[in-house]
């Protein structure tokens, strides 16, 4: 799990300040990081931030401690960045993705267009700095998953419960999130520098 | 039979360990006899790492004190 630290639920619950505060100190980087990998401004992140540690004070009795508290943050923070970016949602690309991946595979299933091998592909520290601008492209919901299950190293599990789809469409989601990646990597030289 | 779309489908959803045992074994034995799906699955595993890097690497810090602003907001 991603966010570690314990602390007592009891303690939450009663709103007791060490507590909250605890919370707070352990989390709260963490979620800025992960809000500006969701594709937030540096202002937006710490605005959405504080907005989840508010939601997480209204809400805290619905918290049973079932996960992590750290968990049920990046929860909030989630729903809150939906919240933000319902207006800008761009899900049309999916078919657009499907083919992109499908154009890879002969009719048989085997590969048309061959992965690169490993010891072509450029460096991981070069190619973090293309993938910072092809993360910039992803659709908001691929992003999103990506973050929570690349970096934020979440389960598919906690993910679907998260953002309220099936496990399989968790997995389709980060499928197609690595799908645009790898193609956007490749536009920019991955592979040919070496 | 798992084709290499198949098994490339389930690497790149990431989510092997959880399928059936029947299934987690066929995609082992195709990894272990192509060396295309082989190479993607480490592309994968590359775009993982490349992603971490990029996080830590970009400055995706806040500003000073944005904890206890957080606290002050909260009033603690």
């Amino acid at each position: 799990m991603a966010f570690g630290g314990h602390i007592s639920l009891q303690d939450l619950r009663a709103r007791d300040p060490a507590a909250l505060r605890d919370v707070v100190n352990q989390h709260a980087r963490r979620l800025y990081r992960a809000a500006r990998g969701m594709g937030f401004s540096a202002s937006d992140a710490e605005d959405l931030v504080q907005d989840v540690f508010v939601t997480f004070l209204e809400t805290i009795e619905r918290f049973e401690g079932r996960s992590e508290v750290g968990t049920w943050l990046v929860g909030i923070l989630y729903h809150k960045a939906q919240e933000r970016r319902r207006a800008h949602a761009r899900e049309d690309l999916t078919d657009a993705v499907d083919e992109i991946f499908d154009g890879r595979f002969k009719s048989d299933g085997s590969w048309r267009e061959p992965p690169i091998p490993a010891d072509r592909l450029v460096a991981a520290g070069q190619t973090a700095e293309a993938l910072r601008e092809c993360l910039g492209g992803l659709p908001d919901q691929h992003r999103k998953v990506f973050q929570l299950r690349q970096l934020e190293e979440l389960s598919t599990a906690d993910v679907s419960e998260m953002i309220g789809c099936t496990i399989n469409h968790v997995g389709v989601l980060f499928h197609r999130a690595r799908v645009q990646l790898r193609a956007c990597l490749e536009a920019k030289g991955w592979g040919r520098s070496r | 039979m798992m084709t290499c779309k198949d098994v490339s489908t389930l690497v790149s959803m990431g989510d092997i360990e959880r399928a059936p045992m029947a299934r987690r074994m066929a995609v082992w034995l195709h990894l272990a006899m192509c060396r295309h799906c082989r190479a993607f699955r480490r592309q994968m595993a590359l775009i993982g790492r490349a992603a971490h890097l990029a996080s830590e690497a970009f400055g995706h810090e806040p500003s000073t004190r944005f904890e206890g602003k957080i606290l002050e907001h909260l009033g603690l």
